[in-house]
């Protein structure tokens, strides 16, 4: 009994922890294009945008379309409930873990919501969408690969694979060759799964560079702020994990996740978004750093 | 172990309906079915009952044939039990389209490949085990060459007997081996065999190379994707769900009791063979347009897992011993079930779809949801459970893979350990992320969108027979992805471990990680009751046409199956090589009013590069020894003669 007391409120303090970040989120989507604007000489709108996005979207009509069935309305839905429920397996953070998975649970728990939306981009029966979902799943076979090194790297040097046996200790200073190598190489998987600049650009709905947002251009209304809310929760997510697991200095977890925030939209004004097919040499780049770092330690 | 000679008998009824006049070709069918699942009711009864017994091993005997059941065997004979029960009822309906077509013989072959494989598991010796191998081998052979009159059918049938043909010399050699060396063919007897490792290492790679020509590992694979179209869908699902499964039985058996202790190089040759038939397995199922070919390669790219799994076990033994090696079997046997039932499921909705559309061409499908809503459904739950996502069985097994890969990296600090699981790891991992591609296109361009043509247009659903069989293995395929608890326990009984060493408070264990697929279920519907609470859009919608750029859109705008997969195959086209052509159908003018035509091939690497040049050998020499034979029989005795005086001189120097 006490055993179901103890794991009830578990699951309580995690999913608070997932409703935290669900709230942070669009905040540092925010940050991201506001340091971007700075960068670029520009202005920019206010840090706060995002929310004033959702809340838009929210009170907007859904627009359907003749051919779209069930699985159109449900993948958002889905895809928002898988990242909200991988953000509450995130370790260390504010709760305990609870005991529903590892890392290999949390990597295919947002298969899941990846699943869906590509699955769900070719109801609406467009050209744009079947575009979107073919590009999806060949960056997702390179960054896959990837990911499976990178927990491998990190597992040789913790010697677990439970996310919360797998953060570097708090005072820990890890700056050997296979940690630096193994944090730079995640940072780019970062890029590539959140579909940010060099890879994809979150701001164009241009055909022939978008991949994310091709997916999504049949949505509106509700179910096109959850994807986008779910977006920004995912990013967050992967910076924090960032933090927690890779990031090699010893100082405090705000701290490393405003570095990392800064340093995706440093990448993102340095860089253009790379060719399609250029993809899985970025990528190659990233898993060879991390079959050094594999062999190294 | 006597329910076993009744489910035989039901077998043999099924197989006598051959003999029933044609006018009552129908009524055969039915008996015939339902003996078979009669037969396969009482087969998973019987392994239920003698798991429920003593668990002590049941053997019977005539004179040097036996018949004996082990913890190894019964976790196959229950796989089989299942997957047969599932199939016949399939069968069912699905056989009503061949009337007319040979029907008596579909039932009475289904029933003897049934029987046959049951007993290729009970055979308690090397001789009954290879001759219900063949029996095996040549009932499917039937199976495949059921539509013997299509071209395609023919030579695919015929491709597969001689690949089996060639995995079975490759066996009696092992068997001759071991028989040799413990002067016995009774497996009891094989397991005290006196085998020098000299020895022991040619009878590794005879073995390896006959089981993993049956399980389609790379580069034996290649009559399984021309084999499994080619047959009825019920008969591809038995091959693919069971058969091949057949080919892990036998090779653990030959690992676990006739040559336990082994060497490194076999562990690493099977664990990278594995992994390389998953990547390369999956890589093809994603560019084909067949519907059952991507389910062929599919079993390709499963087959390589399990071996892969099985591999990295051999390996964990070898390098760090005790009981590690057990987390990377388990997964190896939980996925070769898992596998078998969800494999099962797809190629029955595979079946579904060609029943309702009368075709098996991705390209002309679409929108088949609508039409077809339970085979919608069933295939979804399938897609799923091959694009390994968690909660269906399909991850479960996945999951325990890699934590064997995880735990072999951890067993050591050796740089070669270190490579090799890491190279296996990156392509498990090109793996899943393409078996996700891979069911997503296979999902939605069949059943979403708009139809592509008008077979798409008037697809009808199917019979209750057949949806009543998908659902049940729909529901299966979850249940033993929430909760894998009993399943993980027939797991551990057949590998020899503690039932209680990969599970513990209802969830999957192993060392510090687990996995609880019930809590996850419980999170992911509280989470989803709240956000469903919230977000319901029921009083936003509003119906509209897409948008499309204000023309009306039409069915061709949608992204195609060879389309859909075009960036994968572009990356990987060093791999591939792909045949590219285009050519002009109507050009009156250089720059508008041309039709163009657009041709792609993608004809198999391995059977390219590796047997297409060993086939032109053999064309090439057998016209020169075409010379030979002129005929004439003066000339043969001719031969006779010069044969005869070579073994006589031959005979003199000797002595």
């Amino acid at each position: 009994m006490i055993d179901l007391m103890q794991a009830f409120t578990d699951l309580v303090y995690c999913l608070g922890q997932a409703l935290a970040l669900l709230l942070i989120a669009p905040l540092i989507t925010g940050i991201v294009k506001k340091c971007k604007a700075a960068f670029q000489n520009r202005v920019g709108s206010s840090i706060f945008q995002e929310y004033y996005d959702i809340y838009k979207w929210w009170r907007k009509p859904v627009i359907l379309s003749p051919y779209t069935g069930i699985i159109f309305k449900v993948a958002p839905c889905i895809y928002f409930i898988t990242t909200l429920v991988a953000a509450a397996m995130l370790p260390n953070m504010f709760a305990k873990q609870i005991g529903f998975g590892d890392v290999f649970v949390f990597v295919y728990i947002m298969a899941i919501g990846r699943f869906f939306m590509a699955v769900s981009s070719m109801d609406a029966a467009t050209a744009f969408g079947g575009m979107g979902g073919s590009r999806e799943v060949y960056i997702a076979a390179f960054v896959e690969p990837v990911i499976m090194l990178s927990i491998l790297s990190n597992v040789i040097h913790t010697g677990s694979t439970n996310l919360s046996g797998m953060t570097l200790r708090p005072d820990e200073v890890n700056l050997t060759v296979a940690g630096v190598l193994t944090c730079i190489a995640f940072f780019l998987v970062l890029l590539a799964e959140n579909s940010r600049i060099p890879v994809d650009n979150p701001d164009t709905h241009l055909e022939l560079t978008m991949i994310h947002e091709c997916m999504t251009l049949e949505y509106s209304g509700r179910l096109l702020a959850l994807i986008h809310w779910a977006s920004q929760l995912k990013l967050l997510m992967f910076i924090v994990l960032f933090s927690l697991l890779y990031f090699p200095l010893n100082i405090p977890l705000v701290l490393k996740v405003l570095i990392a925030t800064v340093a995706v939209a440093v990448v993102e004004t340095m860089n253009n978004k790379m060719r399609l097919f250029k993809v899985r040499i970025y990528l190659a780049a990233a898993g060879v750093m991390l079959l050094l770092a594999v062999v190294a330690q | 172990m006597e329910l076993f000679l009744y489910a035989a008998c039901c077998y043999l009824v099924g197989v006598s309906t051959f003999f029933f006049p044609r006018i009552y070709q129908v009524e055969a069918h039915y008996l015939s079915n339902t003996a078979a699942l009669i037969g396969s009711a009482l087969v998973t009864i019987a392994t239920g009952g003698y798991y429920a017994g003593s668990l002590a091993t049941d053997s019977l005997k005539w004179g040097t044939y036996s018949l004996a059941i082990d913890g190894w065997s019964s976790f196959f004979l229950l796989l089989t039990g299942i997957a047969s029960m599932i199939t016949s009822l399939y069968a069912l309906g699905y056989g009503r389209s061949y009337e007319g077509n040979r029907l008596r013989n579909l039932g009475s072959n289904w029933n003897l490949f049934i029987v046959s494989m049951v007993f290729v598991l009970l055979a308690g010796d090397g001789f009954s085990f290879l001759l219900f191998w063949e029996i095996m081998a040549v009932a499917s052979f039937m199976l495949v060459n059921h539509e013997a009159y299509i071209r395609t059918t023919w030579n695919a049938a015929y491709q597969y007997l001689v690949m089996t043909s060639l995995g079975t010399t490759f066996l009696m050699i092992a068997f001759l081996i071991v028989g040799a060396y413990s002067d016995s063919y009774s497996f009891v007897d094989m397991a005290h065999n006196s085998l020098t490792p000299q020895m022991a290492q040619w009878v590794f790679v005879t073995a390896f190379l006959g089981f993993a020509l049956k399980a389609g590992l790379v580069p034996l694979h290649i009559w399984l994707p021309q084999a499994h179209p080619a047959a009825p869908s019920h008969v591809s699902a038995l091959m693919s769900g069971v058969m091949l499964k057949i080919a892990l039985y036998g090779f653990g058996r030959f690992m676990f009791s006739f040559i336990p202790t082994w060497s490194y190089w076999w562990a690493a040759v099977v664990m990278l063979a594995g992994a390389f038939s998953a990547f390369l397995g999956v890589l093809y199922a994603q560019m084909e347009s067949d519907i059952k070919r991507v389910l062929a390669y599919s079993s390709v790219e499963n087959m390589g897992v399990i071996f892969a799994a099985f591999g990295c076990g051999m390996l964990l033994k070898v390098t760090a011993g005790g009981h590690w090696y057990l987390i990377a079997m388990a997964a190896a046997l939980l996925h070769a079930f898992n596998h078998s039932i969800m494999k099962v499921l797809m190629f029955m909705s595979a079946g579904s779809i060609m029943h309702g559309t009368g075709s098996k061409n991705l390209e002309l499908f679409g929108g088949l949801a609508r039409r077809m809503p339970v085979t919608a459904v069933c295939t979804f739950i399938g897609s799923l459970a091959l694009a390994a996502i968690p909660l269906t069985c399909g991850f479960n097994g996945e999951w325990l893979a890699l934590q064997g890969f995880i735990t072999l990296a951890r067993s050591s600090s050796a740089h070669d350990i270190r490579l090799l699981t890491a190279i296996a790891m990156i392509l498990l991992g090109f793996t899943g992320a393409l078996a996700l591609g891979c069911f997503v296109r296979y999902f939605g361009i069949a059943f979403l969108g708009r139809e592509r043509s008008e077979i798409a247009a008037h697809a009808h659903e199917s019979d209750k027979f057949m949806l009543s069989a998908m659902s049940i293995s729909s529901v299966l395929v979850m249940a033993a992805g929430i909760y894998p608890m009993p399943l993980m326990d027939l797991v551990a009984q057949a590998i020899g471990a503690n039932t209680r060493m990969f599970t513990a408070n209802q969830a999957m264990w192993w060392g510090t990680s687990a996995y609880s697929p019930i809590l996850l279920l419980v999170v992911l519907a509280i989470v989803g009751g709240v956000v469903y609470l919230f977000a319901s859009t029921a009083k936003y919608e509003v119906k509209e046409v897409t948008w499309n750029c204000g023309t009306d859109p039409t069915a061709r705008q949608q992204y195609s199956a060879i389309g859909f997969s075009k960036p994968v195959r572009r990356a990987f086209d060093y791999i591939l090589q792909p045949v590219r052509q285009r050519s002009y159908i109507r050009k009156d003018h250089a720059y508008f009013g041309r039709q163009l035509e657009y041709k792609l091939e993608l004809p198999d690497m391995i059977s390219r590069k590796l047997y297409q040049p060993v086939q032109k050998y053999f064309v090439v020499s057998s016209a020169f020894l075409r010379r030979l034979q002129q005929g004439s029989v003066r000339l043969y005795v001719g031969y006779v003669m010069a044969a005869m005086t070579v073994v006589l001189i031959w005979g003199a120097v000797i002595k």
